[in-house]
């Protein structure tokens, strides 16, 4: 079975980063409690929450406690809100997966063949031009590209709406309409961001594919070389592409805060940018334990997915 | 770690090495540092890129001489472009130009200071775990799980909790970010541990400080160079990010602070100016970085070498 380590791999790396949020809560200069509790509170709910918490208590039975509750699903009630912060989340999770997700699946597709085409043209104008789309689009600020194109395709052009995820007062076919409309621009402005370091990748890889004995083997048997390049090169050159994916959902979920605040869209990021301006701690800690858990879970599955696709890692 | 999870970690590094550059081995010797640099001058666009560099670390040093320090307002709001106000002005008629000078200041600060912390903590770990071989399992499985984190909202809750100030961001933004140079330079040096020069300098001293100073940084010097760029151009990213996020210095004029202010005055759909300007600066800043890095990758690789 290959899928238990990665399976036990995750759940340490959730277990990581419950253990540094405590440490960081606790250790940091500033009132600990503020995770939990608000100054704003009544002293007796405040003291509830406290006790229950147990911060009056050791640091390591205040660990003990923090795991406790967590396994329980408890993190906390949010202090603008008033409700458990594992609410709050839970509304807003489904849009920052529909937005993360539509933005990955649309950097692989548009990604592979541009790779694909500046590997095979090597050296050539096209190729030239690839890499320079790629390394500027990996240097541009998430926010800034979201502007523009809000500026450009919302205002201007007028082709798209300015914010939001979906249009009031509609319903059925038209509230899933609404919904692909408002997700168009947040979505193509993390591909952008995200579409230089998969082309890249993909071309220098299919460029050391291509340069293989079996490639030239194929060729002396006289297969085509668009034969060769899809069927045979593009194969191994798929799997580096295939780690990229779970090396970048870090900055793919970076990038989704700072979009999402852009576009006023209702995911986790757009909860944690009014977080922070409330400065309502326990939201931006549960916000924080969401995402890591949100990129354990994919990085899990796109190990998998290397699995099946690399039989070398199955066997071993 | 079992086999294939091993047989996966490498595949991992490998394709993050790509995005990178691979690393040959080249001793920094008084030639081949000549030579780096010879191959180096001939690239245009690794020269533009560094003279872009050397232009804004001089703006952001005779800031006081280019423009005068944004007044808390001004008469003319949100004006477009023009001969007086080459940025326009913002919602609270401050002179855009000055406040994208100014904001130079902080943004470069923060590279330079994030970064500096960044290559010395994670060059140190990773040199120590590499030489000594017990430590290694626990730093690399530290830096795994790290880098596995999605860092941001990380850095946002820690911003949060300690309060908004350059300090912060700085401290903030160099703690995520010298795991990364860890993974970097840790891969190189555990080539290097392996050469026989190094079990040579082992029959020579018994002192490991003296062969990790003397004999493994030098080695592992060029990726530390690319490392220096990458996480100074990291570092101009995420500050940018926490900025745009309030977490910014409200004392001290950042870019990221400016399109901050900009997406609260409501003014950033209507006034492009305000967006346009301070986005292009931190274009500029981490696009000449990033060129900077690949041009010297190859500059100091032979057979990249024209």
């Amino acid at each position: 079975m290959f899928v238990l380590p990665r399976l036990g791999r995750g759940l340490l790396t959730i277990w990581f980063a419950v253990t540094v949020t405590f440490l960081l809560l606790r250790l940091l200069p500033g009132d600990p409690a503020l995770a939990i509790a608000s100054p704003n509170m009544t002293p007796a709910t405040r003291e509830v929450l406290l006790q229950q918490y147990g911060l009056d208590k050791p640091l390591i039975v205040q660990y003990g406690i923090y795991l406790w509750q967590i396994l329980h699903g408890n993190l906390g009630i949010s202090f603008t809100q008033s409700i458990p912060v594992v609410d709050v989340l839970m509304q807003r999770l489904p849009w920052t997966l529909l937005l993360t997700g539509t933005a990955l699946v649309a950097t692989v597709i548009v990604g592979i063949p541009l790779g694909v085409l500046a590997a095979s043209h090597r050296g050539g104008l096209i190729d030239r031009l690839v890499q320079i789309v790629g390394v500027t689009g990996q240097s541009i600020f998430v926010p800034s590209i979201g502007i523009f194109l809000l500026f450009m395709f919302g205002l201007v052009l007028g082709w798209l709406p300015i914010g939001g995820a979906y249009d009031e007062n509609v319903y059925g076919l038209a509230w899933y309409g609404s919904v692909a409309a408002h997700l168009v621009l947040p979505a193509l402005s993390l591909m952008l961001v995200q579409l230089g370091s998969y082309v890249l990748t993909m071309r220098s890889t299919l460029i050391e594919a291509l340069g293989e004995d079996y490639i030239v083997l194929a060729r002396a048997n006289g297969l085509s070389y668009r034969r060769v390049l899809w069927k045979h090169a593009l194969r191994n050159a798929l799997l580096p592409t295939t780690t990229l994916i779970g090396l970048q959902l870090g900055f793919l979920i970076g990038g989704a805060v700072l979009t999402e605040t852009v576009f006023a869209y209702p995911g986790i990021g757009r909860g944690i940018y009014e977080a922070v301006t409330q400065l309502d701690f326990p939201v931006l800690q549960g916000a924080f334990l969401f995402l890591a858990i949100t990129v354990v879970v994919a990085n899990m599955l796109t190990d998998i997915v290397y699995g099946f696709l690399d039989p070398r890692v199955k066997k071993s | 770690m079992t086999d294939k999870s091993v047989d996966l970690q490498t595949a991992k590094a490998r394709a993050l090495e790509e995005s990178v550059g691979a690393e040959p081995i080249v001793r920094d010797d008084g030639r081949a540092a000549a030579q780096t640099w010879r191959a180096f001058r001939r690239e245009p666009l690794g020269m533009i890129s560094l003279g872009v560099l050397v232009l804004l670390t001089l703006i952001a040093i005779f800031a006081p001489l280019i423009a005068p320090y944004p007044p808390s307002y001004g008469e003319a709001v949100l004006k477009p472009p023009s001969a007086e106000h080459w940025f326009g002005t913002d919602s609270l008629g401050r002179d855009v130009f000055g406040e994208v000078v100014w904001g130079s200041q902080q943004s470069i600060l923060v590279a330079v200071a994030a970064s500096a912390i960044a290559i010395v903590l994670g060059t140190f770990v990773a040199v120590v775990g590499a030489y000594f071989r017990r430590l290694d399992s626990v730093i690399s499985v530290v830096v795994d799980l790290t880098l596995s984190l999605p860092v941001l909202p990380l850095m946002i809750l820690v911003a949060a909790l300690v309060g908004p100030s350059t300090a912060t961001i700085i401290a903030v933004v160099a703690a995520f970010s010298w795991p990364e140079v860890t993974r970097l330079v840790r891969s190189q040096a555990l080539t290097v541990v392996r050469l026989p020069y190094v079990d040579a300098a082992r029959l020579m001293t018994s002192s490991p400080l003296w062969i990790i100073g003397r004999h493994i940084v030098p080695a592992v010097t060029p990726v530390i160079v690319v490392s220096v760029v990458v996480t100074a151009s990291r570092a101009v990213l995420s500050a940018a990010g926490l900025a745009f996020l309030g977490l910014g210095d409200p004392n001290v004029w950042s870019w990221g602070r400016i399109l901050y202010e900009a997406q609260q005055s409501g003014a950033m759909s209507s006034a492009w100016w305000l967006t346009l300007f301070p986005s292009l600066a931190i274009l500029l800043l981490v696009l000449s970085a990033t060129l900077l890095s690949i041009t010297y990758n190859d500059a100091r690789n032979p057979r990249a070498r024209r």
